[in-house]
């Protein structure tokens, strides 16, 4: 089974290991993992804004190069979501490049959705001594209906505990641009989440996109929390070390 | 500019939100109201179990019903008007906010009306209604527990169903102390029936003079002409049926075919709002009094209020005129609840606000509201009548692209991104330069304090950097080993 890696730019910059602890993930799991060359950003960003047409050279951009593979699998819920959601009714309207965008969003997984809900994984690889609360991203669970997997998959690693946090499904107040456009608002919206991570007292809050996790550690660390760990699920999953 | 446009603060939005977001009164009001919304609705919506219902499955019928409406609006406004006139009512129709104004101030002048009594009506703050009828010489009297308290305070609501959220106990009292004639006391919770029946005091002495009662309608039902009230605290009754004259205003978007799809959006319409399986007082109001009736008004009038909505038939919005303004939507909402509702700027909050503000008082008057918004579709997923207002936000958001509405330094900056983005080897070469940058900035901490390029970021929260290489950077590198 040929699966692509899409790092997504935020992994590529903020946070390698990520990148790589999936990939370990993949071929742990009997995978042929292939890092497509070109691939920069999914054109989140430029759609999120309203800017459309760069969005859609950004996206037919990354349709070749993602295209061709049995699957491609994302670190993301939010970049998956993109991939999986907007791509087709982005390019509706070019029949060809529409087709495209379709096929490849069947193909296209968030990494703990393809492990659960395609490969079926039942072991992981890494063991975790501690307890972890989970961080339901909004695009992963409200977009891809991303829930129950990576429990799934907690559940599945050796010493790991999880304890759930009141209200793990509201929004971190990240949103991308939101979060520099209206920086106090967004402050205010990561202290209630990370009120609701003290609360739940776990080592470490874990989650499966980079973006609320920079912002909850982000804001944990300026609220003066040096001890909680933010990590990635994958990390937890693999282990982190680059 | 519009009326509508004159009215609204919405371009005020960044620099509200600051003041709202660091006042400590409001936010502790806020605070408290949040997880009584959240979870009275949940419970409510849990409770749809108990009678067999399933949530999806009455969506999809609200939905159903509200788009089988919209698309043939003109021919049910046309049933009701007949229907509603053949009972014995006057339907007038406005175009917007200040036709209202006149055709209320002109039945008022026409009947020697001097003072008004108002169940909750969003759509007559729209019109600023009161501030015509208090010109023109008659006193509006808001009766809606809510709504007293923000007419004396001279506010306007910052919720559509809990207009007085922002306010708190003790500015409550020093209020009611202060109109009431009475020395401040010192107040705890359990003192709120106390303060609710000196409201309903002084209340009831406006009920029962006033010569006009003026309200809104949740519905208007077209196969009988009738309009239906949801109301909890019962004011809504005194005002329909105690004076002489009953006005009805709300907007032409509210009609709905039969009493059977009524019984069917009321499944969701009190339990998405309150929890409540169904609030406390239903009120069906039809034509005039009837002999032998015991009560009614002798004439009924309703203005069927345009305002924006026509224009959005047929448009990339017409969605949201499926809203029946249940106020789980902000209920709901990260940014709502660190604002309250007046950092929006004009009548309706939250994100059903950042949807209709733009469209009711031009795009170009509201740039932030779309905006303002984490894209995490807490409201869409709660809404009863399943509008995707994250998409109808997102289209806002599109439509100022492609009239140049944004700022040109914002759209150079996407154009350079994206150009950088879809040349992977420049790409490579300035992220592996920012990941350098980052990490000295970081200067060996693992996170930045303060960033230059990012100051709303940085100023509530660090930003965590890596070791100051890319992956693809060290994936190229560990290939090669």
């Amino acid at each position: 089974m040929r699966v692509a890696l899409y790092v997504t730019c935020l992994v590529d910059l903020m946070r390698p290991s990520v990148a790589f602890a999936s990939l370990r993930l993949l071929e742990a799991a009997g995978c042929e993992v292939i890092v497509p060359e070109g691939q920069t950003c999914c054109g989140q960003p430029a759609w999120s804004a309203g800017e459309r047409a760069l969005a859609a050279d950004l996206a037919r951009k990354a349709i070749g190069e993602l295209e061709g593979y049995d699957y491609v699998v994302i670190p993301s819920g939010s970049c998956a979501d993109q991939i999986r959601n907007v791509y087709p009714q982005l390019l509706a309207d070019d029949p060809a490049w529409g087709l495209r965008a379709r096929t490849l969003a069947d193909r296209a997984y968030e990494l703990t959705s393809f492990l659960v809900d395609v490969l079926k994984l039942s072991a992981v690889p890494n063991q975790f001594d501690g307890s972890v609360t989970y961080h339901d991203s909004c695009k992963g669970l409200r977009g891809l209906a991303i829930k129950r997997q990576p429990r799934d998959l907690l559940a599945r690693v050796p010493g790991l505990s999880l304890k759930e946090m009141s209200e793990c499904e509201e929004c971190c107040g990240f949103g991308g641009a939101f979060s520099v456009k209206f920086g106090e608002v967004s402050t205010k919206i990561v202290d209630r989440k990370c009120d609701a991570i003290a609360a739940a007292g776990a080592d470490a809050v874990v989650g499966g996109d980079l973006g609320c996790l920079m912002n909850i550690e982000g804001r944990l660390r300026r609220r003066g929390d040096e001890t909680t760990r933010v990590l990635h699920i994958a990390e937890v999953l693999a282990g982190g070390e680059a | 500019m519009t009326a509508a446009a004159k009215h609204s603060q919405a371009m005020h939005f960044q620099a509200r939100a600051g003041e709202k977001v660091r006042n400590p009164v409001l936010q502790r009001a806020l605070q408290k109201a949040k997880p009584l919304f959240v979870g009275k609705r949940a419970k409510g919506i849990a409770g749809l179990a108990d009678d067999d219902l399933d949530f999806e499955a009455l969506r999809t019928a609200c939905e159903g019903i509200r788009n089988r409406t919209l698309a043939d609006l003109d021919v049910w406004l046309d049933i009701f008007e007949e229907r509603a006139t053949a009972s014995g009512a006057e339907v007038l129709w406005a175009r917007d906010g200040e036709e209202v104004g006149r055709l209320v101030v002109d039945i008022a002048r026409r009947h020697g009306v001097s003072k008004a009594t108002k169940s909750k009506s969003m759509l007559s703050e729209e019109a600023h209604l009161n501030e015509a009828l208090a010109a023109a010489g008659i006193r509006p009297v808001e009766t809606d527990l809510g709504e007293y308290i923000v007419q004396l305070a001279g506010e306007t609501p910052s919720h559509i169903i809990a207009p007085a959220i922002h306010k708190t106990l003790e500015e409550v009292e020093a209020l009611f102390a202060k109109e009431h004639g009475r020395p401040i006391e010192t107040r705890t919770s359990a003192d709120i029936p106390d303060l609710t029946r000196e409201a309903r005091e002084v209340l009831r002495q406006h009920f029962l003079t006033a010569d006009m009662g003026i309200s809104g309608a949740n519905f208007l039902i077209a196969e009988s002409g009738t309009a239906a009230l949801v109301t909890n605290e019962g004011n809504g009754r005194m005002v329909t049926t105690l004076p002489r004259v009953h006005v009805v205003v709300t907007g032409i978007e509210k009609v709905i075919p039969t009493l059977e799809d009524f019984a069917t959006l009321m499944r969701l319409l009190p339990r998405s709002a309150t929890g409540q399986s169904i609030s406390n007082y239903v009120s069906l109001l039809t034509g005039t009094r009837r002999e032998g009736d015991h009560d009614g008004p002798e004439k009924t009038v309703f203005i069927l209020v345009d305002n924006g909505r026509a224009k959005l038939l047929g448009s990339a919005y017409q969605d949201m005129l499926r809203c029946i303004r249940c106020g789980a939507c902000m209920n709901h909402c990260p940014v709502y609840f660190s604002l309250g509702g007046h950092a929006y700027g004009w009548v309706y909050p939250g994100p059903m606000g950042s949807v209709l503000t733009p469209l009711y008082t031009g795009i170009e008057n509201a740039l932030d509201l779309p905006h303002a918004t984490t894209g995490c579709n807490q409201c869409g997923s709660v809404c009863p009548v399943r509008i995707p207002l994250p998409k109808l936000m997102h289209q806002l958001r599109t439509e100022q692209v492609e009239r140049g509405l944004r700022p040109w330094s914002e759209r150079l900056a996407f154009k350079a991104w994206a150009w950088v983005a879809g040349r992977p080897a420049l790409y490579r070469w300035l992220t592996r330069r920012a990941a350098r940058y980052l990490n000295w900035l970081a200067d060996g901490d693992g996170r930045i304090r303060i960033l230059g390029l990012a100051p709303g970021w940085t100023a509530g929260r660090d930003l965590p950097v890596s070791s100051g290489r890319t992956f693809h950077e060290l994936y190229k590198a560990r290939k090669r080993a």
